[in-house]
């Protein structure tokens, strides 16, 4: 199956001023300024295809927003290509825009003072929507967002998870193929954030709509994508099914004890110690060298204990170890 | 002491940063200076003298007039306006120095600026193309220096109270625009009133609106005497306190506002 | 082609009903807008009937004439700020990524921008320069009938182009540099006084900048010189109304260019 995203050697630079710190400074600056090329994206490739939920994650400033906005045509590239279903934004801009539906976690396309639903009427015009189809769109939005809840109200009077739903809704109006929604949890209450979760599962269970998400909310994917890009610096530096990529750079459990006795040293030859907090003692052993109930077993051979618990890595550890692991490496 | 100057320089930094905004609003009263001088010009076209005065002279009140107007662009009423919306000013009121000093060093600052990056080029440009504009006498320089000094502490105490406006009006809008527009009506800055029927030269005295731009530029031009300008200058002081003292009742009343309405 | 203009005037429909409903939500600004707008424009013309008064009439331009051509000015002013008050805050636009939001849209970015904001507010605008036309209308002499009126509704409209495009020309700047707001000002300043007063009161080379370089004077001075038949000084046969619709238009034009690439540079450097 042909991708519907095809991203190549994609590059990014921006020309920044550099500037001089002062009083001296200011006043330089006011005639000379000295410029640096600072390469935002940098040879970053990718495929997506059709129906897939991909999780684009990275630190702050790696780069992320940047290659969203070239995908979705607001950035022209330095040098590379993008191709929406086989497109490119750059030269057919209207073309492609018709098949996007863009949500920005922070800023909204909705009007603030007027009512909802008239931010869905004018949408309606710009992207040419049919009656036939507006309503049905509408009603699914109803069905999965229950949108006729807040329809009527005025944006500035909805609760930010409201008008995250208004936003979702006002992106899936003109039944776009290819959903990029930046932040879209972000300071979102547990409610919230389960809607649009759901949304976002249904919506591609049912309608087969492609997502590209990029969080910072780890639960957002690892609750909904399958497959994870991760950039740093402007690379990419792991693109793979989540679940491989956790396998791959977390391969190790974590076994938290409740010790009955004193002592200054719990060690163990196969299990690390990351954590002591009185009597609790959380150990870090690597799946293909020892097993949980090995462990527990030789444990309580040497201590006495009261209690224990095994934890599976999440995410959020596999994540700061690819990031340990760039910063090792630059 | 310190902290007014620390706060003075800040602003100045600030607006050297800003130079191409510097270069437009300069070039916006290259545009006004001439504009009026040649209105001036054409009135003048075959007439020697009106109400006493000569076209050089209407050149030279108009020429000073801008450089007068960079000097008295006051902030105050903005920056009132933007803490209240942001409910930051309950947190000013508690600094342990006077937000009004605070202000005020910020307008001082942005004083010397313009007088470096505004006055100073245009004063230039209009002895380039007009002459340079002399005052009638070196004395009567002085009493000119002093009375600016006046008319800035009249300008900012006006704007002060717009800004003030803010704690009881939410959205202030345009208020500030609107003083301007009627300062700019009332102060003599384009057409000085001695040219207008005596019914508005009547009703403008007791205004505090002509001693801004009007009583200093008319000092320098010399159409008062030396005890017409000493006695304006008085009447300008008694406008200070009058709006110092007004100023710090609706200050109070706002302070109390504040603390039983929440910021 | 038809469903093209279908299209766009639906759009537009939409945005303006939109623009207006939004501005029925804040009165009070209405209120000080509505405070501060007749107090500029009577002062300005009260300060030319005194200088009148207390001297002549200024290059042979009486007060009822000079009245005539500060109104005219002003209801071309009016319409601008009533369609295209947009221009103004093309930094602010920038700044908060609007462009991006439009880039989004499958639709003409310039035409996005040209028809998002009706400014109902600038009505008030309209208010005093309706009065202070009529009444130099009145003071003149000159007859409201039916081709006037047709001529005049071509002057008006081709003098809110003319102001239009100077401030989307001048606010183009932002997608550089990320800031227009401080050329506003300037450029409502260079508006006012070309279009308040007679551009005879300047002399000859301001006199040609303000009609072959910025075009300004063909926004009231070369109308009213035409409608007036004030023959002042002038070369070529520049007092003549339709010019001023012709220029309107071909300044847009330009607009529309330089908007364009100005946009193409925001594409290329982001925001």
């Amino acid at each position: 199956m042909m991708a519907i995203i095809e991203v190549n050697e994609l590059v990014k630079e921006f020309k920044v001023k550099k500037k001089k710190k002062g009083l001296r400074g200011a006043i330089l600056n006011l005639f000379y300024a000295e410029k640096m090329i600072v390469r935002a994206v940098d040879n970053i490739s990718f495929d997506i295809k059709q129906g897939e939920i991909v999780g684009y994650i990275g630190p702050n400033g790696a780069g992320k927003s940047t290659t969203v906005k070239m995908m979705s045509g607001i950035l022209h590239p330095t040098s590379g290509s993008v191709m929406i279903d086989g497109i490119s934004p750059q030269s057919n801009r209207k073309k492609v825009v018709a098949q996007l539906g863009v949500v920005f976690g922070q800023r909204t396309q909705l009007y603030w003072d007027l009512r909802l639903g008239e931010s869905f009427e004018l949408l309606k015009r710009i992207y040419n929507i049919d009656h036939k189809t507006y309503k049905k769109n509408l009603d699914l939005m109803d069905k999965v967002l229950k949108i006729n809840t807040i329809i009527n109200r005025p944006v500035r009077q909805l609760s930010l998870g409201q008008r995250m739903r208004g936003d979702l809704a006002a992106a899936m109006l003109h039944s776009p193929k290819i959903l990029f929604l930046d932040e879209p949890t972000i300071g979102l209450d547990i409610e919230a954030k389960h809607s649009v979760r759901n949304f976002i599962r249904q919506i591609n269970r049912e309608l087969g709509i492609t997502v590209i998400l990029t969080t910072h909310d780890l639960d957002d994917v690892q609750q909904l994508c399958n497959r994870l890009i991760v950039i740093n610096d402007g690379k990419k530096i792991e693109d793979g099914p989540l679940d491989i990529l956790i396998d791959k750079m977390a391969p190790y459990r974590l076994l938290v004890v409740d010790m009955n006795e004193e002592n200054t040293d719990f060690s163990h030859e196969a299990a690390q110690i990351i954590k002591t907090e009185g009597q609790r003692v959380w150990y870090r052993f690597e799946k293909n060298k020892i097993t949980a109930s090995q462990l527990i077993s030789e444990l309580s051979k040497k201590y006495a204990i009261k209690d224990i618990s095994v934890e599976e890595p999440d995410i959020e550890e596999a994540i700061r170890e690819i990031y340990k692991l760039t910063y090792c490496r630059l | 002491m310190f902290a007014f100057i620390y706060l003075a320089k800040m602003r100045i930094l600030t607006l050297l940063t800003y130079r191409f905004e510097v270069f437009v609003a300069v070039g916006s009263n290259i545009i006004m200076m001439f504009a009026t001088v040649f209105l001036w010009k054409s009135a003048y076209i075959g007439i020697d003298t009106v109400e006493g005065l000569k076209e050089q002279q209407m050149v030279t009140y108009s020429i000073l007039s801008v450089l007068l107007s960079t000097i008295l662009s006051c902030n105050v009423q903005n920056i009132i306006n933007e803490r209240v919306r942001d409910g930051q000013v309950a947190v000013d009121l508690f600094k342990p120095i006077s937000i009004f000093v605070c202000y005020l060093a910020d307008d001082v600052g942005r004083v010397i600026s313009s007088l470096l990056n505004k006055a100073f080029p245009l004063l230039i440009i209009g002895i380039v193309f007009f002459g340079v504009p002399y005052p009638r006498t070196t004395i009567v320089f002085f009493a000119f220096i002093a009375s600016c000094g006046l008319s800035f502490a009249i300008s900012w105490l006006l704007s002060a109270l717009v800004g003030m406006m803010a704690f009881w009006v939410m959205e202030l809008g345009n208020m500030g625009r609107v003083k301007d527009a009627i300062v700019g009506a009332l102060s003599g800055r384009l057409v000085p009133l001695w040219f207008f029927p005596t019914s508005f030269i009547t009703v403008s005295k007791y205004l505090p609106f002509q001693y801004i731009y009007q009583t200093p530029l008319g000092m320098y031009i010399g159409k008062m005497s030396l005890n017409e300008a000493l006695t304006a200058m008085m009447i300008q002081g008694i406008w200070i306190i009058v709006l110092l003292s007004v100023c710090a009742l609706v200050w109070n009343a706002a302070k109390k506002r504040v603390l039983t309405q929440g910021g | 082609m038809s469903s093209n203009v279908k299209y766009h005037l639906s759009v537009s429909s939409c945005f303006a009903r939109m623009a207006i409903q939004r501005q029925l939500e804040y009165p009070s600004f209405l209120v000080s807008w509505l405070l501060m707008i007749p107090i500029q424009y009577f002062a300005g013309i009260l300060m030319l009937k005194v200088i009148v008064e207390k001297f002549q009439a200024l290059n042979g331009w009486t007060f009822p004439q000079l009245a005539f051509v500060y109104g005219l000015g002003l209801l071309s002013h009016g319409l601008m700020v009533v369609l295209f008050i947009q221009s103004w805050n093309i930094g602010g636009m920038v700044r908060h990524g609007e462009f991006d939001r439009m880039l989004l849209r499958p639709a003409n970015v310039f035409f996005q921008f040209a028809v998002m904001h009706i400014n109902f507010i600038g009505l008030i605008d309209l208010i005093p320069g309706v009065i202070i036309f009529l009444y130099g209308c009145d003071l003149a002499g000159f007859h409201l009938g039916p081709i006037n009126i047709i001529k005049l509704l071509l002057v008006v409209v081709g003098g809110a182009l003319i102001r239009g495009a100077f401030f989307i020309i001048t606010g183009s700047i932002a997608f550089w540099t990320k800031s227009s707001e401080s050329l506003v000002g300037f450029s409502l300043n260079l508006m006012q006084r070309s279009a308040m007063y007679p551009l005879s009161i300047y002399p000859y080379i301001i006199q040609m900048v303000l009609t072959f370089i910025i075009p300004f004077g063909f926004i009231c001075f070369y109308p009213a010189c035409d409608f007036l038949g004030q023959n002042d000084r002038i070369m070529l046969p520049l007092d003549f109304v339709g010019w001023t619709p012709l220029v309107g238009g071909a300044m847009f034009v330009l607009a529309n260019k330089l908007f364009n690439m100005g946009l193409k540079n925001y594409e290329s450097s982001g925001s």
